[in-house]
């Protein structure tokens, strides 16, 4: 009569699931906690220096124009670029110019902080403190500007930044002359990409570079603001969902458990500081998507036994629930895993990045649906038992 | 077996065909051989699904802010603002404020009646401007006063003009769906790089990129003597600039029944009136309080008709604006009861209707011009003090109808948006190829394939027939969700694809519930027709629910989102609906094809 399957787990396994969520729970909530701290720890340690490693698309950076004297494909490029240590750059071929690129890669600048500061304050001894009225340089340009109060000699600048050790290719007046404002072209970028693509290309690859210039960030402020606005409104509605169609203990657990997914995803791209771009924000959506899907269906499973057996405890219920669901669970986690991990080992650049955050995602977003989602439901269940202050047999049962 | 069965057999079918038939011009295109469709085809079928920037590339356009005129704006208010402070907080007649000069040279020049009144000038309300003005001189005889814009301050401005701009076009450009554009800032310039799109669609993203959508409301100076000066020069000049006329306009208003005339330059030709307005002579220049701008209006005929006639005439008007689309919180397409064409409604904030019914009040029976880019889009008479904060633009230019929409509807985005702070002049343009060379992206296929394979034979093992059931169903997934997006002319980046693969991860999971479902029910001792029954009914709701809180966050995404978050958004939605409909009904019936033929049957291949 009853026919055979081919199965992963047996179906009449039982595991305690809900007994042990207190420590997974405390686990979880430390590597919450490391996930945010790893942002201000990632600002000092060295070689890192931004609490995410933030791609051009949100930090902004250099763009280069620059022209070679023979044919090389953007991939060439950008592994000479990688090998000269401007990891992350983006190739845009000119296919209107001869052999010509745009090259982008994250803030690299021609001038270190402490630099800038060194050329700042050294301007600021020689020509006089109340001279200097300001002094402009913007991360990843190849140009500072200065305006004093007085006008001198376009040398006596270069003098006294040499004398700081800062070696600029040419110095002049700028703008509206009453204003003066001094233009300081610096040594250097150019010339340092020159040296890595012809290193790797071969002497004289690179013909000309006709053109340097910082852009600023593809994603602004405000999609970032819109990001947030958009991501909480969503949260809200899904909440409001789930109250009209199962009720609002189920809402809490359902958005913790995503929110949970989101900062462990990031806390991933924090600790191991590969590239957070535009492409790491659409998968961390889809892991929420991901994770959601998951605890909708075991809280599913949940309500339809809750109205099935009124005299079991709530989080014997629970466990019970899981565990039916467990199978399609580890099923559905796999295939989407089997998908992503094919990316992330086979798959190149963006790719990778978008695949190691799902494969992340994949195994969280589990997780959480069982030992992040279901205790906060049982535990809200107890609580609004409580509140009802039914003097019913046990507090552990469930409401009608 | 049942009736109702071949009846979805046929419906599902017929969606099928008419997916393949959408999908069928984008496919031929990315395989170089769409010159085999025939043209009825493709004129029927015209939607596409484009490559993004990194895979096919696109258009690559670089504006240059000019930042000058963001500056001699800010020049112009100040003017007025000193000005009125003088009137009003320090009750000086006739004091005027002008700006000589652009951008960074603008220099407010002050000028008095009285030269006692020069000393009104002093510290509290140099003060108050002093972030933005320092004092360059005063001429001892006249008391004539002029200021130079600060230097950091026009830092700021400029700087805020580039930033400002960048968002502006960001979000207009999102206002035509055109997804994943990139809109970034370089230095003083702003770089916007567009896929694929068609020439046409080209054209029109750049034109709602180009237009600064300033829109002005001032009144005209009707009657003047210096127009009767300047028609009468015009009269003499005729034979030198062709085409050039003088016009009369008479009007009676309504209420007081007070008579109005005024004369007017016209001509078909904008060039010979801005030629003629540049050659004047010295002691004809237009007064620095007043400019003279023009309407592109229709002839009428005898019989008070619009003919297809247009012509240019100019309006002599006061040089400062009563009211601007600051003040502006909605905007919409609408239509005009008399000629039944599209027009667009403006609604002012609190404070600009407050301000315009106090100007409509002041000036009634006068002429107001609504100006947008300084251009006059219109000239009504005021015939009556005008509250309640709404206005309406009419469109000249077209006279297609549907161009006519076409440009309300681009108006209404660009208003919706704001103006730009300054204009933009184009200074490079140029094809850019794809930023993804062929080996990556054959790296990324490669990776995408053995993904998709994996799941396909991961089901098969696990599941035999009904695997195969639920790889049927996928393959269908991804022939509907790509319709989808070749429907909404959606834009395919390298993730993009990746996030479609991925959908057909997910799709196999509602498969899995159900499966698992029937297995249950199988376990329980149901018969394989009943199991499949019940497994579908029962795990329904389970999968629906699923569906609807993705389907929510992903319109709420898109409802907020902007660029990428919405183009994110889009796919999401797409594959939710597809993936919906491919596992609850279309594997439903190849479930019933299964065991409805044999009903005795007592295995499920599952």
């Amino acid at each position: 009569m009853s026919q055979q399957f081919f199965e992963l787990i047996r179906p009449d396994h039982n595991f305690d699931f809900v007994g042990k969520t207190k420590p997974l729970l405390i686990s979880s909530a430390i590597l919450i906690v490391l996930s945010f701290l790893m942002l201000p720890l990632n600002l000092i340690i060295p070689g890192r220096g931004h609490a995410l490693n933030f791609a051009i698309d949100f930090r902004g950076g250099t763009e280069m124009r620059v022209d070679f004297s023979k044919p090389v494909t953007p991939g060439e490029i950008r592994e000479a670029m990688d090998a000269g240590g401007y990891k992350d750059s983006e190739v845009v071929p000119l296919p209107e110019f001869k052999h010509a690129f745009l090259v982008r890669f994250p803030a690299v600048s021609a001038l270190t902080p402490e630099q800038a500061k060194r050329a700042e304050s050294s301007l600021r001894d020689k020509l006089g403190q109340e001279s200097l009225r300001k002094f402009e340089f913007s991360d990843g340009g190849d140009k500072a500007y200065v305006r004093l109060n007085k006008a001198v000699e376009p040398s006596q600048i270069q003098d006294i930044l040499r004398a700081a050790d800062i070696t600029t290719s040419q110095v002049q007046r700028f703008g509206r002359p009453e204003d003066n404002t001094y233009e300081i072209v610096l040594v250097g970028l150019d010339q340092e990409i020159r040296k890595a693509l012809d290193g790797k290309l071969g002497q004289g690859a690179v013909a000309s570079i006709p053109s340097v210039g910082s852009v600023g960030a593809k994603a602004g402020k405000e999609l970032r603001d819109n990001g947030i606005v958009s991501l909480l409104a969503a949260i809200g509605f899904i909440m409001l969902y789930i109250l009209v169609r199962f009720d609002f203990r189920y809402g809490p657990g359902t958005v913790i458990a995503l929110l949970h997914d989101a900062i462990f995803v990031m806390g991933a791209f924090a600790v191991t500081y590969k590239e957070f771009s535009l492409t790491t924000i659409a998968a961390i959506l889809t892991v929420i998507g991901y994770s959601m899907n998951d605890t909708i269906v075991v809280f599913d499973r949940i309500r339809e036994n809750a109205n099935k057996m009124r005299d079991k405890k709530f989080s014997q219920i629970v466990n019970l629930s899981v565990n039916e669901t467990l199978s399609r669970t580890i099923l559905t986690s796999a295939t989407v895993f089997l998908v992503t991990l094919a990316m992330n080992i086979w798959g190149t650049g963006v790719i990778r990045d978008f695949a190691f955050a799902m494969n992340v995602g994949v195994i969280i977003g589990t997780f959480s649906s069982v030992f992040i989602a279901s205790p906060i439901l049982i535990w809200l269940n107890d609580k609004s038992l409580q509140s009802q202050k039914k003097p019913r047999r046990s507090s552990g049962t469930t409401p009608a | 077996m049942e009736r109702s069965f071949y009846y979805r057999v046929a419906t599902y079918s017929l969606i099928t065909i008419l997916s393949v038939m959408a999908l069928l011009p984008s496919l031929a295109e990315w395989t170089n051989k769409s010159e085999r469709l025939p043209d009825w085809y493709k004129k029927a079928f015209s939607r596409k699904i484009s490559l993004g920037l990194d895979l096919q590339g696109g258009l690559h356009l670089v504006y240059e802010v000019q930042v000058d005129k963001a500056v001699s704006d800010k020049a112009d208010r100040l003017a007025a603002q000193i000005e009125e402070k003088l009137a009003r907080d320090k009750k000086v007649k006739g004091a005027r404020v002008i700006r000589e000069g652009d951008g960074a040279e603008a220099r407010l020049r002050v000028n008095f009646q009285n030269k006692s009144d020069a000393k009104k000038l002093d510290g509290s309300l140099e003060r108050e401007f002093a972030k933005y003005l320092t004092r360059d001189g005063q001429n001892e005889q006249t008391g004539e006063t002029v200021y130079k814009m600060d230097a950091d301050y026009i830092d700021e401005l400029r700087s805020y003009a580039v930033s400002q701009g960048v968002e502006t076009i960001k979000n207009r450009v999102d206002k035509l769906g055109v997804s994943e554009p990139v809109v970034q800032r370089k230095q003083n310039d702003i770089i916007v790089e567009l896929a694929g799109l068609s020439q046409a669609d080209f054209e029109r993203v750049k034109s709602l990129i180009g237009k600064t959508a300033q829109l002005e409301f001032k009144m005209a100076d009707d009657g003047s003597e210096y127009m009767q000066k300047l028609s009468a020069h015009a009269e003499s000049k005729k034979a030198q600039y062709v085409g050039l006329d003088v016009g009369f306009d008479a009007w009676q208003q309504k209420d007081s029944g007070q008579q109005h005339t005024d004369v007017y330059l016209k001509a078909k030709d904008k060039a010979v009136l801005e030629k003629f307005l540049k050659e004047l002579p010295p002691e004809l220049t237009v007064p620095s309080d007043h400019q003279i701008l023009f309407e592109q209006t229709s002839r009428r005929n005898d019989d008070g008709e619009e003919t297809q006639d247009k012509v240019w005439r100019s309006y002599y008007l006061h040089r400062r604006a009563e009211l601007t689309g600051e003040y502006l919180t909605d905007a919409e397409v609408q239509w005009d009861p008399n000629t039944g064409r599209p027009e667009v409604g403006i609604t002012f904030d609190s404070e600009g209707a407050s301000l315009f019914e106090k100007v409509s009040g002041a000036n009634i029976g006068r002429r107001m011009a609504i100006i947008l880019d300084e251009k006059v889009s219109s000239a009504p008479t005021i015939e009556g003090r005008i509250g309640g904060g709404r206005a309406r633009i009419t469109l000249g230019g077209f006279s297609d109808p549907y161009q006519l929409q076409q440009e309300a509807k681009d108006l209404v985005a660009v208003l919706r948006t704001g103006a730009l702070p300054a204009p933009l002049r184009k200074t490079f343009e140029t094809q850019v190829g794809a930023t993804l060379g062929p080996e990556a992206v054959s790296k990324a296929r490669t990776s995408m394939v053995i993904g998709t394979l994996a799941v396909v034979i991961f089901m098969l093992i696990y599941y035999r027939t009904a695997g195969l059931i639920a790889d049927i169903a996928m393959v269908f997934n991804v022939v509907y969700l790509l319709a989808i997006m070749a429907l909404i002319q959606a834009t395919l980046t390298l993730p993009g694809i990746a996030a479609v693969v991925l959908t057909i991860g997910m799709a196999v999971d509602a498969n899995i519930i159900f499966y698992e479902r029937i297995r249950e029910e199988l376990r329980a001792g149901k018969t394989p027709r009943q199991a499949v029954e019940n497994g579908f009914g029962r795990a329904f709701w389970t999968v629906f629910d699923a569906h609807v809180t993705n389907l929510v966050a992903g319109v709420v995404l898109y409802s907020y989102g902007t660029g990428p978050i919405r183009g994110f958004a889009v796919s999401l939605m797409a594959g939710i609906v597809c993936n919906l409909f491919t596992s609850v009904w279309l594997s439903r019936v190849m479930f019933d094809f299964l065991v409805g033929r044999n009903k005795k049957r007592a295995t499920l291949s599952i």
